[in-house]
């Protein structure tokens, strides 16, 4: 089954002159299961597909269906409820709750994808055990390191079983040793579900995790 | 959501700081409230008193607390002897300055207080509750409310001096403090001598025969004495409650605006802030799938705990500070009203309400791709 599948997506930014084309006529399709890796230089369209394919942006052009749902269909409402429960995110900083404890983090994820408390429950104690995190669920984000951050986010990530994650540049503010690990356990935990992972990435520590390449450039798709 | 809440709540010290703003406020509201309703006790509790039936008026006089006109002479003698009245008693009522000492002095304390005279001590218009001593029984006794006597410092027992004539403090009332000034009752004859009204009344006060219908009474006077204003008691009260409060109700409107306006710019500004403050935390909750009326439901719950918090913690420090007041300050009369403290909650959380908008609608401008910046 297709986690992802992007076709003739093109997606302007601003009118008249001033008009940008963020992405043009780009078509991807990623399996359940695929860890695909959207390599290009800064400016090259990256996040701006990843936004697409989450259905944060409408694309100009296109049709972007996830897990089998053409999102174009669907109502504001009911996009946000399909990306809430297909979709697991891991951003570029850890972008954790302060407010929040490392095991409510992941729990609300479990809460906004609409998993049952109990499900929630036991997959983020899986996650947070498989993670190395088990002995830090009462702390806060500014009492992890780095690592530990971007780990609990892989495991709210995952925490509600989507059908892919994106993830922006998730190793671009570790050390080589943390982003190592935050890319194993994130590839690794994404294969036992049969998760679809595309990451958005410059950084080579992830290629020997990755079933795919593909590279991007000036908003269109290089190779695949 | 639970979660939600919990992850957009406000640093506890800003949240306890600004309820405690808010508190202030109510307590503000509470304690203007509180003192209007005693002064208006405090009126009705007088003029309201059981036998004081029907109040006798010089033409165009409708209330005790602004009059300086008098009753011909024979009024109250006249209305005595009248079918379906079972007694008429003479009042007079002037202000006069009591000191607590007869040669005054810079270290004397004084006060000006609405004197009563009646016919003591088995007359109509005598002192509504006695708290301490007796009401007045010979000429020179004299019965004072407490918060008088506390700012004259002055006892059951002790001598004072009105208006220059020698009185001896026999009881202490309650009801009948006004704030800027209180009762004192005396014998009709002292307080006529002292304040030079001999063979004068200020009013008469009827006492109605068992069996006799009020209405009838009334339209009997009103026939006997056409120049004359003559009320039922419960006019008469509702008369010189609409005088004290034509003195109070601006100032308690302003001040109850005043402080309704500083809540709500204080739950702005805190609701502001946690918008503020949140953005990249709202921006990620959107982006992860968050509900937006979800995440205005947590905002407008937050605003609403602080205003209700704030306003109980208002109500509750008014009626410790009513209570420690009565006991160690009687001068300021405070009588809180369950209705006062229902309508500052109502009213302080729709300001909540209210204030909750504007940070809201910065919230709908929030972008769920700002997650994603580095």
């Amino acid at each position: 089954m297709m986690a992802l599948e992007l076709e003739g997506i093109s997606q302007t930014r601003g009118s008249g002159r001033r008009a940008v084309e963020a992405l043009r006529d780009v078509s991807l399709s990623i399996a359940a299961g695929e860890f695909v890796l959207l390599e290009g230089p800064s400016g090259a369209g990256k996040t701006t597909l990843l936004a697409v394919a989450a259905g944060l942006l409408t694309p100009t052009a296109g049709t972007v269906k996830l897990a089998g749902q053409s999102i174009g269909a669907l109502s504001s409402a009911e996009c946000r409820r399909h990306r809430a429960a297909c979709v697991g995110f891991v951003f570029q900083r850890s972008n954790l709750l302060p407010q929040l404890t490392l095991w409510d983090n992941v729990l609300l994820m479990a809460a906004i994808g609409g998993v049952p408390r109990t499900e929630g429950e036991g997959e983020a104690t899986r996650l947070l055990e498989a993670l190395g995190l088990a002995g830090l669920t009462h702390r806060r984000p500014r009492e992890l390191s780095g690592g530990e951050e971007q780990r609990a986010a892989v495991a709210r990530a995952l925490v509600h079983r989507p059908a892919i994650v994106l993830a922006d540049e998730p190793t671009g503010n570790l050390d080589s040793v943390s982003g190592r690990a935050v890319a194993e356990r994130l590839a690794g935990l994404a294969a036992e579900r049969g998760t679809a992972v595309l990451v958005a990435t410059h950084d080579p520590r992830l290629e020997p995790f990755a079933t795919r390449r593909v590279r991007i450039a000036d908003g269109a798709i290089a190779a695949g | 959501m639970t979660l939600i809440r919990k992850a957009l709540r406000s640093p506890r010290t800003r949240f306890w700081l600004t309820a405690g703003g808010i508190g202030v406020t109510a307590l503000l509201v509470m304690v203007l409230g509180a003192a209007f309703h005693s002064v208006s006790f405090s009126v009705a509790a007088y003029t309201g008193q059981p036998g004081m039936d029907v109040w006798v008026a010089p033409g165009g006089v409708d209330n005790l607390m602004r009059s300086s006109a008098f009753l011909p002479a024979h009024v109250p003698e006249s209305l005595a002897v009248m079918r379906g009245v079972a007694a008429a008693d003479a009042i007079v009522r002037s202000y006069v300055t009591v000191r607590d000492e007869s040669t005054p002095s810079p270290a004397g304390r004084r006060l000006a207080l609405i004197a009563i005279g009646y016919a003591a001590p088995s007359g109509s218009g005598g002192p509504p509750i006695i708290a301490q001593g007796r009401a007045p029984l010979d000429s020179t006794d004299i019965t004072l409310d407490r918060a008088s006597a506390s700012r004259l410092h002055v006892m059951l027992g002790d001598s004072v001096w009105v208006n220059g004539h020698a009185g001896v403090v026999v009881g202490l009332t309650n009801g009948t403090n006004l704030l800027s000034t209180q009762f004192l009752f005396a014998n009709l004859s002292a307080v006529s001598e002292a304040s030079a009204l001999r063979g004068r009344a200020s009013f008469a006060v009827v006492r109605r025969a068992a069996g006799v219908p009020p209405g009838e009474l009334l339209e009997s006077i009103r026939a006997r004495f056409p120049r004359l204003s003559v009320y039922a008691r419960e006019e008469f009260i509702a008369n010189n409650v609409r005088e004290v409060a034509a003195g109070f109700i601006p100032l308690l409107t302003l001040v109850a605006l005043l402080g309704l306006s500083a809540a709500t710019v204080l739950v702005t500004l805190l609701v502001h802030a946690v918008v503020e403050e949140r953005r990249e935390d709202l921006a990620v909750l959107l982006a992860l799938g968050a509900d937006a009326r979800a995440l205005s439901g947590a905002l407008i719950r937050e605003a609403l705990v602080l205003a209700l918090l704030g306003a109980i913690l208002g109500i509750a420090v008014a009626a410790a500070l009513g209570a420690v007041l009565d006991r160690a300050l009687p001068v300021i009369p405070l009588a809180f009203q369950g209705s006062d403290a229902a309508r500052v909650l109502l009213v302080f959380v729709a300001a909540a309400t209210c204030a909750a908008i504007l940070p809201l609608a910065r919230l709908r401008r929030i972008d769920p791709l700002e997650a994603f910046r580095p």
